[in-house]
């Protein structure tokens, strides 16, 4: 696991509350020394839009209990900047949509909406 | 030219993204709007795993980047502050291989159109020829903003 998972997973702010067979939420605080903020940018931290997604594949694993690996984002929007120690509510939807694992996800800061993805999932192949 | 705009040129001197989030390391060439940047990951970056196999989100990160580098070096020729860039959409972009820490990754975009501060960009991640990546951002540029 590289060292981006693990802060993201370390930086959970509870359990997975799952609301249904294929969907739940969680929540998560950034704090100003994630690793994430460190050069994006000097002097103004935002939570790059990687770490975003990062967030939500390494959430999906969590939820599923495999190790997964990003095959494509199939949209994504992001809306408004992420700033840290702010509260992240993360909702998501897993599906199947012609034989891929699809995973729906937003993301929001104080009731709105700053993010929504797309992502198509896979399991992660073995090591080289 | 004047030589000290001359590519490739280090990818610090146009971007505002510092270590260990700066994933593009030198703009290599500008060439009848087709951009090439240069990656090489260390082993100790964020995005790679005890394999040193490199977390597939930062290739999307790497067009990103490569298009700033772009802005980034047009506004130097132009003598203007260099604007920001803030990545605001993303659509199709498929992960198609792996790479690994080390591996010298070369990042191609192309501007597709840009209009009313938007640009949007097609863009490609490389390695040893082979696409790993693929496929197209959208970015809103802040002229005179850093």
């Amino acid at each position: 696991m590289n060292a981006l998972r693990r802060e993201i997973r370390a930086s959970a702010a509870g359990d997975i509350e799952r609301t249904g067979t294929e969907t739940g939420t969680r929540r998560y605080r950034f704090a100003p020394g994630f690793i994430g903020f460190s050069g994006h940018f000097p002097g103004n931290p935002i939570l790059p839009a990687i770490v975003q997604i990062r967030a939500v594949v390494s959430l999906a694993e969590e939820e599923g209990g495999k190790t997964l690996r990003l095959a494509m984002v199939r949209s994504a929007k992001f809306i408004a900047p992420i700033r840290p120690d702010e509260d992240v509510w993360i909702r998501y939807r897993r599906r199947v949509d012609s034989g891929m694992d699809i995973c729906d996800a937003t993301l929001s800061v104080a009731g709105k909406t700053v993010a929504s993805f797309q992502l198509e999932l896979a399991e992660r192949e073995t090591p080289r | 030219m004047r030589p000290e705009y001359a590519l490739p040129m280090a990818a610090e001197r146009l971007i505002p993204h510092r270590a260990p989030m700066r994933l593009v390391d030198t703009l290599l060439s500008v060439h009848e709007g087709r951009v090439v940047t240069e990656s090489v990951l260390p082993r100790t970056s964020m995005m790679a795993d005890g394999e040193g196999r490199l977390d597939e989100v930062a290739f999307m990160e790497m067009i990103a980047q490569s298009y700033a580098a772009f802005k980034g070096y047009m506004d130097l020729l132009e003598g203007k502050p260099a604007g920001a860039g803030f990545l605001v959409g993303v659509r199709r972009l498929e992960v198609a291989g792996r790479a690994y820490a080390g591996d010298r990754l070369l990042t191609s975009t192309r501007t597709i159109t840009a209009f009313g501060g938007f640009a949007v960009v097609e863009g490609s991640v490389t390695r040893g020829g082979e696409t790993v990546a693929s496929g197209i951002i959208k970015l809103w540029i802040v002229e005179d903003g850093r």
